[in-house]
């Protein structure tokens, strides 16, 4: 059976991409699944170093593409999670270089190897966008709750659907305390502004920094309430329709709260 | 609830409600702005729907998106120089 290929995009950059994709990617590979990230922003590479892979890069998908080497050659194998691989960008090539029939063919090999590829998008809606979407089969906007971030996420959801396409939305960084306090978007309104269906929703998080610091994988750490968000995402985009999408919350405010009825505030 | 509470002895405006209104409304009129034949296409075929009951004059209409702070609306004028028979 062939596998799957999702691209994780968004228009406005910073919003998470690479934090989805390294973090939904080894998420897959726990569950069991031959997962192969690949590196789509050609000339400002991050996921190795996100992931910790920076010291074993040889080729990349610059090669690949062009045909200097193989897949099994650019694939460099996590040694942390067992069937995670990761194919880098190059960091010296033109942003671009890569055609969009050149990717196609290669995606079509992609889907052969692994259970799962996922593409992590460069911003903007240019060339790199379009040639990670082209051998696409599934889509994941991120975006964070900013007018800025949901105005990007509407147009980039226009373009998918316009491939045919149906992307479904990850909300990230939310901060429960703040969309209490109603100084930011609510989860609901990001959805009802942009009407599609909801991958998941990812709180903020100092740990995200802190993994990526050390490039370490997020979704090992069980404390880090992201990583345990995109291991749910994980798990639904894999068949598990019955992992619920959990609402962030602000822990202290329910002890807050709990605390006030009891008089101990 | 609290919060509404809040809001209503403060005099606070949330910031996120306007967030929200700024969204929407931007979402709409990017998608107008976007796409300029759509605006002329839409306009030929109200001139082809009015004039199958008016007379109007095509050189001095005009089809405007015009904005305000809660709603957007499309905005068409036009003279109109007879009304025509009603045809059996
Ligand atoms: N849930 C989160 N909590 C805290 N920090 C986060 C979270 N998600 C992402 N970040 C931080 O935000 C920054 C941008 O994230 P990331 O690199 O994943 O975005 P991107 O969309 O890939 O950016 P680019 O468009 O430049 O490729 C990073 O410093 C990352 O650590
Ligand atoms: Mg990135």
């Amino acid at each position: 059976m062939e596998g799957k290929i999702i691209v994780v995009t968004s228009g406005k950059g910073g919003v998470g991409k690479t934090t989805a994709t390294s973090s939904i990617g080894a998420a897959l590979a726990l569950e069991g699944k031959r997962v192969a990230i690949v590196d789509m922003d050609i000339g400002l590479r991050n996921l190795d170093v996100v992931m910790g892979l920076e010291n074993r890069i040889v080729f990349n998908i610059v090669d690949v593409v062009q045909g200097r080497c193989k897949i099994d050659q650019a694939a460099i194998r996590d040694r942390r999670i067992d069937n995670l691989f990761l194919i880098p960008a190059s960091q010296s090539d033109n942003k671009d270089v890569l055609t969009t029939s050149g990717v196609e063919r290669v995606c079509n090999d992609l889907r052969k190897k692994f259970d799962y590829v996922l593409m992590d998008s460069p911003a903007g809606i240019e060339k790199g966008f379009q040639n990670s979407i082209v051998g696409a089969n599934e889509a994941l906007v991120v975006c964070t709750p900013d007018v800025s971030a949901v105005r990007d996420a509407d147009r980039v959801i226009g373009l998918l659907y316009a491939r045919s396409l149906e992307p479904r939305l990850i909300v990230n960084r939310i901060e429960p305390s703040r969309v209490e306090r109603g100084e930011m978007l609510s989860h609901e309104d990001v959805m009802e502004v942009l009407s599609i269906e909801l991958a998941g929703l990812v709180p903020m998080d100092e740990k995200v920094l802190i993994s990526s610091n050390t490039g370490t994988p997020l979704v090992l750490q069980n404390e880090s309430k992201a990583g345990q968000a995109f291991r749910r995402i994980a798990k639904r985009l894999n068949g598990e329709t019955d992992v619920p999408i959990e609402i962030p919350t602000h822990k202290t405010s329910m002890w807050n709260k709990i605390s006030k009825t009891f008089g101990l505030k | 609830m609290l919060q509404g509470l809040l809001k209503r002895f403060t005099g606070q405006k949330n910031s996120k409600e306007e967030a929200k209104k700024r969204l929407q409304f931007s979402l709409i009129y990017d998608k107008l702005e976007v796409n300029d034949t759509t605006l002329t296409d839409l306009q030929n075929d109200i001139v082809d729907v009015i004039s199958k009951y008016f007379e109007i004059d095509r050189d001095s209409l005009e089809l405007k998106v015009k904005r305000d702070d809660d709603v957007s609306a499309l905005v068409f004028n036009t003279p109109i120089l007879h009304v025509k028979r009603k045809q059996a």
